[in-house]
């Protein structure tokens, strides 16, 4: 116990440095605000690795009907063809980019993401077909972990909320999500690295995902739910089939604004209180708020593993609400009605 | 204004929000305790149902963070 007690602290102490030198860093950098909050969440144009050296990505973008190609934002200046600004790049004859596919800081974490779950998934696939894990028990931490994390994902949350017929089609994209999602958010953990949940763009693409897998496997039913509501009086159908098609829109954007905002709540709480010891040393004194850090400090490294148990439990909300609009739309109905007006008051609720 | 109404927004949000997730939790720890056996299906309708409110609560916080940050004016 005391040994877990000790690794538990000699964990917190580094997490804890490491903010403290990318806050100290930043106290250098910024000239009117001391503390960049927002930038420790936002996307950039580089990719910063352990230490703070910065990588500086490839931009490629189109602006005034051409695309163009550099190998970072410096080289583009460079080439004297582009200005830098409020607004971004700036073409010299004032030609703002009309569409940016620049590889991002956040970009590579989802591909990271999506690369470790490909690869944990390949290993623990080619362990199957040589037979290890069906004819004999799983074998090494990597494959009891994957077996263990699959079979959540098939029985708690596929098997469950998508009927039995269907459910198994569902489970490789289901299980794909939870955890890409999940290695995204931990990576939120890294304090030099960034979570690219954080960012509104990749929830949005993963939610739009779920949109168009759910209605793809809509059935008849489905449809006929939300364009001709069965069982109702007639005149009704005015309010419902608009509610009914407003709510096919509502399902995916209320699932990316909660992995969304969950994510990004999380690391701009660690970084505003730890900025209240400088707060409270601006205010009081540098005695005070030196040793009122020690309580900060404390709180933030709570906070940490409050992170570490949200970013696993959003990865697990997002694939149970993907499973249950899934299911909704994959559902046949064969005895109408009684419960049927129960789902349906929950999901205009939604 | 804007600050004005975000803060009154944000405290309302969690007002809303604290009653039915606490609702929510009362009768998940009521239904556990008079039917231990069934502990693992309440978790996961108490969940699906605390995360609807979270998520009515989130879109709530976020025009909240329009409002004090002034887009849309």
């Amino acid at each position: 116990m005391s040994k877990l007690l000790r690794r538990v602290a000699v964990t917190v102490l580094i997490l804890v440095a490491y903010n403290s030198v990318i806050l100290a860093s930043d106290a250098t950098n910024g000239q009117e605000s001391i503390i960049d909050v927002m930038g420790k969440v936002s996307d950039h144009d580089y990719f910063e690795v352990i230490g703070g050296t910065k990588i500086y990505l490839p931009r490629i973008f189109l602006a005034g009907g051409e695309w163009y190609f550099f190998s970072s934002t410096n080289a583009a200046v460079a080439s004297g063809e582009f200005i830098k600004s409020d607004a971004g790049l700036l073409r010299l004859d004032g030609t703002p980019i009309s569409f940016d596919l620049s590889i991002t800081s956040h970009l590579i974490y989802v591909w990271l993401g999506f690369l470790l779950t490909f690869i944990i998934t390949w290993i623990a696939a080619n362990r199957y077909k040589r037979g290890i894990g069906r004819e004999t028990e799983p074998r090494g931490a990597l494959q009891n972990t994957f077996e263990v994390l699959f079979v959540f994902v098939r029985d708690d949350i596929a098997k469950e909320f998508i009927p039995h017929s269907k459910y198994e089609k569902f489970v490789p994209y289901l299980f794909t999500l939870f955890m890409a999602i999940a290695f995204m958010n931990l990576f939120g953990l890294l304090p030099w690295a960034a979570a690219a949940t954080a960012n509104i763009t990749v929830t949005a693409t993963l939610a739009g995902i779920t949109f168009f897998v759910t209605q793809i496997n809509g059935t008849k039913d489905h449809w006929q739910h939300v364009f001709m509501f069965p069982g109702v009086p007639a005149w009704s159908r005015f309010i419902l089939t608009p509610v009914e098609i407003l709510g096919l829109f509502t399902k995916p954007f209320a699932l990316a604004i909660r992995l969304f905002a969950n994510m990004l709540s999380g690391k701009i709480m660690i970084v505003s209180i730890l900025g209240l010891i400088f707060i409270f040393t601006d205010m009081f004194g540098a005695y005070i708020g030196v040793g009122s850090g020690f309580f900060w400090v404390l709180l933030t490294a709570a906070l940490y593993f409050l992170k570490a148990l949200v970013a696993l439990i959003q990865a697990y909300v997002f694939t149970l609400l993907s499973a249950v609009f899934i299911g909704m739309a994959a559902e046949e109905h064969h005895h109408e009605h009684d419960e049927t007006s129960v789902a349906h008051a929950q999901d205009v609720q939604l | 204004m804007g600050f004005l109404a975000a803060g009154l927004g944000a405290g309302i949000i969690a007002l809303g929000a604290g009653i039915g997730i606490g609702m929510i939790g009362k009768s998940a720890t009521e239904s556990i305790a008079r039917q231990p056996e069934a502990a693992g299906d309440i978790r996961g309708a108490m969940l699906l149902t605390a995360v609807f409110i979270e998520g009515v609560a989130l879109i709530g916080a976020i025009v909240c963070i329009l409002l004090a940050l002034g887009i849309g004016q």
